[in-house]
Protein backbone atom coordinates (compact mmCIF):
# COMPACT_ATOMS: atom_id res chain seq x y z
CA UNK A 1 0.00 0.00 0.00
CA UNK A 2 3.00 2.30 0.00
CA UNK A 3 3.08 5.04 -2.52
CA UNK A 4 4.19 3.70 -5.88
CA UNK A 5 5.29 7.12 -6.93
CA UNK A 6 8.65 8.64 -6.60
CA UNK A 7 8.53 11.71 -8.73
CA UNK A 8 10.29 14.75 -7.38
CA UNK A 9 8.67 18.13 -7.54
CA UNK A 10 10.09 21.55 -7.00
CA UNK A 11 9.97 22.86 -3.46
CA UNK A 12 7.92 25.80 -2.26
CA UNK A 13 4.20 25.55 -2.85
CA UNK A 14 2.06 25.17 -5.89
CA UNK A 15 4.31 24.99 -8.92
CA UNK A 16 2.84 22.43 -11.26
CA UNK A 17 -0.34 22.26 -13.26
CA UNK A 18 -1.21 18.84 -14.62
CA UNK A 19 -3.25 19.41 -17.73
CA UNK A 20 -5.49 16.68 -19.03
CA UNK A 21 -6.82 16.97 -22.57
CA UNK A 22 -9.69 14.50 -22.34
CA UNK A 23 -10.33 11.49 -24.58
CA UNK A 24 -7.99 10.69 -27.50
CA UNK A 25 -6.98 7.58 -29.41
CA UNK A 26 -10.02 5.50 -30.28
CA UNK A 27 -12.20 7.74 -28.11
CA UNK A 28 -13.01 10.97 -29.98
CA UNK A 29 -15.27 12.29 -27.21
CA UNK A 30 -18.04 14.62 -28.34
CA UNK A 31 -18.47 14.93 -32.11
CA UNK A 32 -20.10 17.77 -33.97
CA UNK A 33 -21.98 17.45 -37.21
CA UNK A 34 -19.26 19.43 -38.95
CA UNK A 35 -16.65 16.82 -38.09
CA UNK A 36 -15.44 18.59 -34.96
CA UNK A 37 -13.90 16.14 -32.50
CA UNK A 38 -13.52 16.94 -28.83
CA UNK A 39 -10.30 14.91 -28.56
CA UNK A 40 -8.60 17.07 -31.21
CA UNK A 41 -9.82 20.45 -30.04
CA UNK A 42 -8.79 19.95 -26.44
CA UNK A 43 -5.24 19.29 -27.63
CA UNK A 44 -5.24 22.65 -29.41
CA UNK A 45 -6.67 24.33 -26.32
CA UNK A 46 -4.00 22.64 -24.21
CA UNK A 47 -1.23 24.34 -26.22
CA UNK A 48 -2.63 27.77 -25.39
CA UNK A 49 -3.36 26.91 -21.77
CA UNK A 50 0.18 25.64 -21.38
CA UNK A 51 1.62 28.85 -22.78
CA UNK A 52 -0.52 30.99 -20.46
CA UNK A 53 0.41 28.88 -17.42
CA UNK A 54 4.12 29.07 -18.22
CA UNK A 55 3.82 32.84 -18.43
CA UNK A 56 2.49 32.70 -14.88
CA UNK A 57 5.56 30.71 -13.84
CA UNK A 58 4.00 27.25 -13.64
CA UNK A 59 5.53 24.02 -14.81
CA UNK A 60 3.02 22.14 -16.96
CA UNK A 61 2.73 18.37 -17.13
CA UNK A 62 0.34 16.91 -19.67
CA UNK A 63 -1.45 13.58 -19.45
CA UNK A 64 -1.23 13.26 -23.22
CA UNK A 65 0.37 15.27 -25.99
CA UNK A 66 -0.74 13.28 -29.00
CA UNK A 67 -3.62 11.16 -30.17
CA UNK A 68 -3.50 8.56 -27.43
CA UNK A 69 -6.01 7.71 -24.74
CA UNK A 70 -4.50 7.01 -21.32
CA UNK A 71 -6.89 5.35 -18.87
CA UNK A 72 -8.58 7.41 -16.17
CA UNK A 73 -6.22 5.86 -13.61
CA UNK A 74 -3.14 6.58 -15.72
CA UNK A 75 -4.15 10.21 -16.02
CA UNK A 76 -4.72 10.43 -12.28
CA UNK A 77 -1.40 8.69 -11.66
CA UNK A 78 0.35 11.45 -13.60
CA UNK A 79 -1.16 14.01 -11.24
CA UNK A 80 -0.77 11.96 -8.10
CA UNK A 81 2.96 11.55 -8.71
CA UNK A 82 3.49 15.31 -8.45
CA UNK A 83 3.91 17.40 -5.36
CA UNK A 84 2.55 20.89 -5.39
CA UNK A 85 0.23 20.36 -8.33
CA UNK A 86 -3.29 21.12 -9.38
CA UNK A 87 -5.16 19.14 -12.02
CA UNK A 88 -7.17 20.61 -14.90
CA UNK A 89 -9.15 18.33 -17.24
CA UNK A 90 -10.17 19.98 -20.53
CA UNK A 91 -13.43 19.05 -22.28
CA UNK A 92 -15.72 20.25 -25.07
CA UNK A 93 -19.39 19.39 -24.57
CA UNK A 94 -22.02 18.17 -27.02
CA UNK A 95 -24.67 20.43 -25.56
CA UNK A 96 -25.07 23.65 -23.66
CA UNK A 97 -25.17 27.26 -24.78
CA UNK A 98 -22.36 27.73 -27.34
CA UNK A 99 -19.77 30.22 -26.18
CA UNK A 100 -20.10 29.38 -22.49
CA UNK A 101 -17.69 27.53 -20.21
CA UNK A 102 -18.43 25.51 -17.09
CA UNK A 103 -16.02 24.47 -14.38
CA UNK A 104 -16.81 21.27 -12.47
CA UNK A 105 -15.58 19.92 -9.20
CA UNK A 106 -16.34 16.41 -8.05
CA UNK A 107 -19.47 15.66 -6.05
CA UNK A 108 -19.11 15.00 -2.36
CA UNK A 109 -17.36 11.77 -1.51
CA UNK A 110 -17.59 9.93 1.83
CA UNK A 111 -14.93 10.82 4.38
CA UNK A 112 -11.78 8.75 4.39
CA UNK A 113 -12.26 5.51 6.23
CA UNK A 114 -8.97 3.69 5.73
CA UNK A 115 -7.65 2.72 9.15
CA UNK A 116 -4.07 2.62 7.84
CA UNK A 117 -4.09 6.33 7.13
CA UNK A 118 -3.83 5.64 3.42
CA UNK A 119 -5.95 7.51 0.93
CA UNK A 120 -8.05 4.95 -0.97
CA UNK A 121 -7.30 5.32 -4.66
CA UNK A 122 -10.94 5.29 -5.65
CA UNK A 123 -11.67 8.25 -3.37
CA UNK A 124 -8.40 10.11 -3.73
CA UNK A 125 -10.22 13.36 -4.42
CA UNK A 126 -12.16 13.29 -1.13
CA UNK A 127 -9.69 15.25 1.07
CA UNK A 128 -9.14 17.80 -1.71
CA UNK A 129 -12.78 18.67 -2.39
CA UNK A 130 -12.69 21.94 -0.48
CA UNK A 131 -9.53 23.04 -2.25
CA UNK A 132 -10.95 21.97 -5.60
CA UNK A 133 -14.03 24.08 -4.92
CA UNK A 134 -11.89 27.13 -4.09
CA UNK A 135 -9.79 26.63 -7.23
CA UNK A 136 -12.85 25.97 -9.38
CA UNK A 137 -14.69 29.07 -8.16
CA UNK A 138 -11.65 31.23 -8.92
CA UNK A 139 -11.38 29.94 -12.48
CA UNK A 140 -15.15 30.07 -13.08
CA UNK A 141 -15.27 33.65 -11.76
CA UNK A 142 -12.70 34.67 -14.35
CA UNK A 143 -14.42 32.72 -17.13
CA UNK A 144 -17.82 34.33 -16.58
CA UNK A 145 -16.26 37.76 -17.09
CA UNK A 146 -15.25 36.75 -20.61
CA UNK A 147 -17.94 34.29 -21.58
CA UNK A 148 -21.36 35.69 -20.75
CA UNK A 149 -23.99 33.12 -19.87
CA UNK A 150 -21.47 30.91 -18.07
CA UNK A 151 -22.21 30.06 -14.44
CA UNK A 152 -20.75 32.35 -11.78
CA UNK A 153 -19.44 29.55 -9.58
CA UNK A 154 -18.11 26.06 -10.20
CA UNK A 155 -20.67 23.28 -10.69
CA UNK A 156 -20.71 19.90 -8.99
CA UNK A 157 -20.79 16.65 -10.94
CA UNK A 158 -19.68 13.05 -10.56
CA UNK A 159 -16.80 13.32 -12.98
CA UNK A 160 -14.98 10.00 -13.15
CA UNK A 161 -11.62 11.56 -13.95
CA UNK A 162 -11.61 13.76 -10.87
CA UNK A 163 -12.50 11.05 -8.34
CA UNK A 164 -9.09 9.34 -8.36
CA UNK A 165 -7.02 12.52 -8.44
CA UNK A 166 -5.21 13.40 -5.21
CA UNK A 167 -4.84 17.12 -5.84
CA UNK A 168 -7.08 20.15 -6.20
CA UNK A 169 -8.82 19.13 -9.42
CA UNK A 170 -11.29 20.71 -11.82
CA UNK A 171 -12.82 19.85 -15.17
CA UNK A 172 -13.33 22.73 -17.59
CA UNK A 173 -16.01 22.07 -20.23
CA UNK A 174 -16.46 24.41 -23.17
CA UNK A 175 -19.73 24.55 -25.12
CA UNK A 176 -19.85 23.09 -27.64
CA UNK A 177 -19.01 20.91 -30.65
CA UNK A 178 -22.34 21.96 -32.16
CA UNK A 179 -20.93 25.29 -33.37
CA UNK A 180 -21.20 25.57 -37.13
CA UNK A 181 -17.69 26.87 -37.57
CA UNK A 182 -14.75 25.50 -35.64
CA UNK A 183 -13.28 28.99 -35.58
CA UNK A 184 -15.96 29.88 -33.02
CA UNK A 185 -14.32 27.47 -30.61
CA UNK A 186 -10.78 28.46 -31.57
CA UNK A 187 -11.59 32.06 -30.70
CA UNK A 188 -12.45 30.98 -27.16
CA UNK A 189 -9.08 29.35 -26.50
CA UNK A 190 -7.09 32.46 -25.45
CA UNK A 191 -9.79 33.51 -22.97
CA UNK A 192 -10.07 30.02 -21.51
CA UNK A 193 -6.29 29.73 -21.25
CA UNK A 194 -5.96 33.10 -19.55
CA UNK A 195 -8.72 32.33 -17.02
CA UNK A 196 -7.17 28.99 -16.08
CA UNK A 197 -3.69 30.50 -15.72
CA UNK A 198 -4.87 33.49 -13.71
CA UNK A 199 -7.10 31.24 -11.61
CA UNK A 200 -4.16 28.97 -10.80
CA UNK A 201 -2.02 32.00 -9.91
CA UNK A 202 -4.76 33.35 -7.63
CA UNK A 203 -5.13 29.93 -6.00
CA UNK A 204 -1.39 29.54 -5.38
CA UNK A 205 -1.14 31.50 -2.11
CA UNK A 206 -4.15 29.67 -0.69
CA UNK A 207 -2.73 26.18 -1.19
CA UNK A 208 -0.21 24.90 1.32
CA UNK A 209 1.32 21.93 -0.42
CA UNK A 210 1.56 18.61 1.45
CA UNK A 211 5.00 17.19 2.18
CA UNK A 212 4.87 14.27 -0.21
CA UNK A 213 3.08 13.25 -3.40
CA UNK A 214 -0.38 11.97 -2.73
CA UNK A 215 -0.38 13.25 0.84
CA UNK A 216 -3.44 14.65 2.58
CA UNK A 217 -3.82 18.38 2.23
CA UNK B 1 -4.10 -18.99 -78.75
CA UNK B 2 -5.69 -17.94 -82.01
CA UNK B 3 -6.96 -14.40 -82.47
CA UNK B 4 -10.51 -15.76 -82.58
CA UNK B 5 -10.14 -17.34 -79.13
CA UNK B 6 -8.56 -14.16 -77.79
CA UNK B 7 -11.54 -12.21 -79.08
CA UNK B 8 -14.04 -14.52 -77.37
CA UNK B 9 -12.03 -14.56 -74.13
CA UNK B 10 -11.73 -10.77 -73.90
CA UNK B 11 -15.36 -10.40 -74.92
CA UNK B 12 -16.42 -12.81 -72.16
CA UNK B 13 -14.35 -10.98 -69.55
CA UNK B 14 -15.79 -7.60 -70.55
CA UNK B 15 -19.32 -9.02 -70.35
CA UNK B 16 -18.60 -10.45 -66.90
CA UNK B 17 -17.24 -7.12 -65.65
CA UNK B 18 -20.27 -5.25 -67.01
CA UNK B 19 -22.66 -7.75 -65.44
CA UNK B 20 -20.85 -7.44 -62.10
CA UNK B 21 -20.96 -3.65 -62.30
CA UNK B 22 -24.71 -3.76 -62.80
CA UNK B 23 -25.40 -6.48 -60.24
CA UNK B 24 -23.09 -5.25 -57.45
CA UNK B 25 -25.16 -2.16 -56.47
CA UNK B 26 -28.32 -4.29 -56.46
CA UNK B 27 -26.61 -6.84 -54.23
CA UNK B 28 -25.39 -4.10 -51.91
CA UNK B 29 -28.90 -2.67 -51.60
CA UNK B 30 -30.26 -6.13 -50.75
CA UNK B 31 -27.58 -6.70 -48.09
CA UNK B 32 -28.30 -3.30 -46.56
CA UNK B 33 -32.03 -3.98 -46.54
CA UNK B 34 -31.48 -7.36 -44.90
CA UNK B 35 -29.25 -5.78 -42.24
CA UNK B 36 -31.87 -3.12 -41.59
CA UNK B 37 -34.60 -5.70 -41.24
CA UNK B 38 -32.47 -7.68 -38.82
CA UNK B 39 -31.80 -4.55 -36.78
CA UNK B 40 -35.50 -3.73 -36.72
CA UNK B 41 -36.41 -7.21 -35.60
CA UNK B 42 -33.83 -7.05 -32.79
CA UNK B 43 -35.24 -3.73 -31.69
CA UNK B 44 -38.75 -5.14 -31.97
CA UNK B 45 -37.76 -8.13 -29.85
CA UNK B 46 -36.21 -5.84 -27.25
CA UNK B 47 -39.32 -3.71 -27.11
CA UNK B 48 -41.54 -6.77 -26.79
CA UNK B 49 -39.42 -8.02 -23.91
CA UNK B 50 -39.56 -4.68 -22.17
CA UNK B 51 -43.10 -3.61 -22.87
CA UNK B 52 -44.23 -0.71 -20.74
CA UNK B 53 -45.80 -1.71 -17.52
CA UNK B 54 -49.44 -2.55 -17.98
CA UNK B 55 -51.47 0.13 -16.33
CA UNK B 56 -53.83 -1.24 -13.76
CA UNK B 57 -57.09 0.68 -14.00
CA UNK B 58 -57.44 0.24 -10.26
CA UNK B 59 -54.25 2.20 -9.60
CA UNK B 60 -55.00 5.61 -8.19
CA UNK B 61 -54.25 8.55 -10.46
CA UNK B 62 -51.69 10.69 -8.71
CA UNK B 63 -49.88 13.88 -9.53
CA UNK B 64 -46.46 12.79 -10.72
CA UNK B 65 -43.43 15.05 -10.99
CA UNK B 66 -41.18 14.33 -13.93
CA UNK B 67 -37.93 16.21 -14.41
CA UNK B 68 -37.10 17.28 -17.94
CA UNK B 69 -34.88 20.03 -19.31
CA UNK B 70 -35.89 23.64 -18.85
CA UNK B 71 -36.77 25.56 -22.01
CA UNK B 72 -35.66 28.84 -20.49
CA UNK B 73 -32.53 28.16 -18.45
CA UNK B 74 -29.72 26.32 -20.18
CA UNK B 75 -28.82 22.86 -18.86
CA UNK B 76 -31.18 22.84 -15.91
CA UNK B 77 -34.15 20.68 -14.99
CA UNK B 78 -37.71 21.69 -14.25
CA UNK B 79 -40.45 19.54 -12.75
CA UNK B 80 -43.46 18.85 -14.95
CA UNK B 81 -46.53 17.58 -13.11
CA UNK B 82 -48.71 15.04 -14.87
CA UNK B 83 -51.47 12.82 -13.56
CA UNK B 84 -50.66 9.14 -13.92
CA UNK B 85 -52.16 5.93 -12.58
CA UNK B 86 -49.33 4.73 -10.33
CA UNK B 87 -49.01 1.49 -8.43
CA UNK B 88 -48.38 1.52 -4.71
CA UNK B 89 -45.72 -1.13 -5.19
CA UNK B 90 -42.40 0.78 -5.27
CA UNK B 91 -40.84 -1.39 -7.99
CA UNK B 92 -43.84 -1.13 -10.31
CA UNK B 93 -44.17 2.55 -9.50
CA UNK B 94 -40.48 3.16 -10.29
CA UNK B 95 -40.87 1.38 -13.62
CA UNK B 96 -43.96 3.43 -14.43
CA UNK B 97 -42.34 6.79 -13.72
CA UNK B 98 -39.04 5.89 -15.43
CA UNK B 99 -40.84 4.62 -18.53
CA UNK B 100 -42.81 7.86 -18.65
CA UNK B 101 -39.58 9.81 -18.24
CA UNK B 102 -38.00 7.81 -21.08
CA UNK B 103 -41.02 8.43 -23.29
CA UNK B 104 -40.09 12.09 -23.04
CA UNK B 105 -41.94 15.38 -22.85
CA UNK B 106 -44.22 16.77 -25.53
CA UNK B 107 -41.40 19.00 -26.73
CA UNK B 108 -38.72 16.52 -27.80
CA UNK B 109 -36.08 19.23 -27.44
CA UNK B 110 -36.54 19.07 -23.68
CA UNK B 111 -35.92 15.36 -23.26
CA UNK B 112 -33.01 14.37 -21.07
CA UNK B 113 -32.71 10.72 -22.09
CA UNK B 114 -32.22 9.23 -25.57
CA UNK B 115 -35.50 8.31 -27.28
CA UNK B 116 -34.30 4.78 -28.03
CA UNK B 117 -33.18 4.01 -24.47
CA UNK B 118 -35.17 1.36 -22.62
CA UNK B 119 -35.52 0.38 -19.00
CA UNK B 120 -34.74 -3.33 -19.07
CA UNK B 121 -35.15 -4.13 -15.39
CA UNK B 122 -35.61 -2.49 -12.02
CA UNK B 123 -34.92 -4.00 -8.62
CA UNK B 124 -35.27 -2.65 -5.12
CA UNK B 125 -33.28 -4.12 -2.24
CA UNK B 126 -34.61 -4.06 1.33
CA UNK B 127 -32.12 -1.34 2.32
CA UNK B 128 -33.59 1.03 -0.26
CA UNK B 129 -30.89 0.52 -2.87
CA UNK B 130 -32.45 0.38 -6.31
CA UNK B 131 -30.82 -1.07 -9.40
CA UNK B 132 -31.98 0.24 -12.76
CA UNK B 133 -30.80 -1.65 -15.82
CA UNK B 134 -31.02 0.35 -19.04
CA UNK B 135 -30.41 -0.68 -22.62
CA UNK B 136 -27.14 0.26 -24.29
CA UNK B 137 -28.78 3.17 -26.04
CA UNK B 138 -28.70 5.12 -22.77
CA UNK B 139 -24.91 5.17 -23.02
CA UNK B 140 -24.45 5.19 -26.78
CA UNK B 141 -27.13 7.68 -27.82
CA UNK B 142 -26.71 10.28 -25.11
CA UNK B 143 -24.74 13.35 -26.15
CA UNK B 144 -21.25 12.98 -24.70
CA UNK B 145 -20.31 15.61 -22.13
CA UNK B 146 -20.35 16.34 -18.42
CA UNK B 147 -23.32 18.66 -18.66
CA UNK B 148 -25.55 16.34 -20.70
CA UNK B 149 -24.64 13.19 -18.77
CA UNK B 150 -25.18 14.88 -15.41
CA UNK B 151 -28.50 16.29 -16.61
CA UNK B 152 -29.65 12.81 -17.65
CA UNK B 153 -28.71 11.28 -14.32
CA UNK B 154 -30.25 14.13 -12.35
CA UNK B 155 -33.51 13.72 -14.25
CA UNK B 156 -33.63 10.04 -13.27
CA UNK B 157 -32.72 10.51 -9.61
CA UNK B 158 -34.92 13.54 -9.06
CA UNK B 159 -37.90 11.87 -10.71
CA UNK B 160 -37.48 8.83 -8.48
CA UNK B 161 -36.98 11.04 -5.45
CA UNK B 162 -40.20 12.93 -6.13
CA UNK B 163 -42.34 9.87 -6.69
CA UNK B 164 -40.88 6.81 -4.97
CA UNK B 165 -39.80 7.62 -1.43
CA UNK B 166 -38.70 4.03 -0.81
CA UNK B 167 -35.74 4.45 -3.18
CA UNK B 168 -32.80 5.76 -1.22
CA UNK B 169 -29.89 5.04 -3.55
CA UNK B 170 -29.67 4.14 -7.21
CA UNK B 171 -27.21 1.97 -9.07
CA UNK B 172 -27.20 2.18 -12.85
CA UNK B 173 -26.40 -0.82 -15.04
CA UNK B 174 -26.10 -0.79 -18.80
CA UNK B 175 -27.47 -3.96 -20.39
CA UNK B 176 -26.90 -5.85 -17.16
CA UNK B 177 -23.30 -4.74 -16.79
CA UNK B 178 -21.57 -2.30 -14.50
CA UNK B 179 -19.82 0.37 -16.55
CA UNK B 180 -17.25 2.96 -15.56
CA UNK B 181 -18.96 5.98 -17.09
CA UNK B 182 -22.21 6.84 -18.80
CA UNK B 183 -20.68 8.27 -21.99
CA UNK B 184 -17.09 9.02 -21.05
CA UNK B 185 -17.60 11.44 -18.16
CA UNK B 186 -20.20 10.66 -15.53
CA UNK B 187 -19.08 8.12 -12.96
CA UNK B 188 -21.37 5.07 -12.79
CA UNK B 189 -19.20 2.87 -10.60
CA UNK B 190 -21.08 3.62 -7.39
CA UNK B 191 -24.57 4.50 -6.29
CA UNK B 192 -26.34 7.84 -6.51
CA UNK B 193 -28.17 9.19 -3.50
CA UNK B 194 -31.81 9.66 -4.45
CA UNK B 195 -33.67 10.90 -1.44
CA UNK B 196 -31.75 14.06 -0.52
CA UNK B 197 -32.83 16.21 -3.41
CA UNK B 198 -29.38 16.61 -4.88
CA UNK B 199 -27.83 13.54 -6.49
CA UNK B 200 -24.48 12.75 -5.02
CA UNK B 201 -21.40 11.18 -6.40
CA UNK B 202 -21.19 7.46 -6.89
CA UNK B 203 -19.89 5.85 -3.73
CA UNK B 204 -21.51 8.67 -1.82
CA UNK B 205 -23.79 7.32 0.84
CA UNK B 206 -25.87 8.67 3.64
CA UNK B 207 -22.67 9.58 5.41
CA UNK B 208 -22.53 13.34 5.84
CA UNK B 209 -20.35 15.09 3.34
CA UNK B 210 -17.01 16.37 4.61
CA UNK B 211 -16.80 20.00 5.52
CA UNK B 212 -15.06 22.29 3.05
CA UNK B 213 -11.40 21.43 3.14
CA UNK B 214 -8.98 23.62 5.04
CA UNK B 215 -6.34 25.51 3.17
CA UNK B 216 -3.55 24.31 5.41
CA UNK B 217 -2.27 20.78 6.09
CA UNK B 218 -4.32 18.91 8.65
CA UNK B 219 -2.56 15.89 10.00
CA UNK B 220 0.36 13.69 9.24
CA UNK B 221 0.49 13.17 5.50
CA UNK B 222 -1.01 10.00 4.17
CA UNK B 223 0.01 8.02 1.14
CA UNK B 224 -1.95 6.85 -1.81
CA UNK B 225 -3.03 3.26 -1.93
CA UNK B 226 -2.29 1.33 -5.12
CA UNK B 227 -4.93 1.70 -7.80
CA UNK B 228 -6.94 -1.36 -8.62
CA UNK B 229 -6.23 -2.17 -12.22
CA UNK B 230 -8.87 -3.72 -14.32
CA UNK B 231 -7.78 -6.25 -16.91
Amino acid sequence: MASPFGAQAPQGGLNIVVMDPAHGGTDPGARGTGGIRESEIVLDFAIQVRRALELQGFQVVETRQGNENPSFDDRSATANAQRGAVFVSLHISSTGLPGTVRVYVNSDLPPLADSNGLIPWDRAQAPFLGLSRTFGDLVQGLLVQRFKGSPETAQTASVRQLRTTAAPAIAVEISSVTVEDRADLDRMAPGVADAIARGAAAFKPAYVVPNSPGALP
Amino acid sequence: MTPRWKFWLIGGLVTAVLAAAIYFPILRRRVKRAARLQQQSEEQARRELTQPIVVNPGDPRVKTKLFWASDTIDSTLVPVTVELPLSNDPVLRSKQVLNTLLAGPVDAELRTLPPDALLLAFYLLPDGTAIADFSEALATSIPSGIVSEQLAMNSITRTLEANVPQVRRLKILIHGQEVETLAGHLDLTGTFVVNTGSPQSPAADKTPAPAPGPLTPEKAPGKLAQPERKP
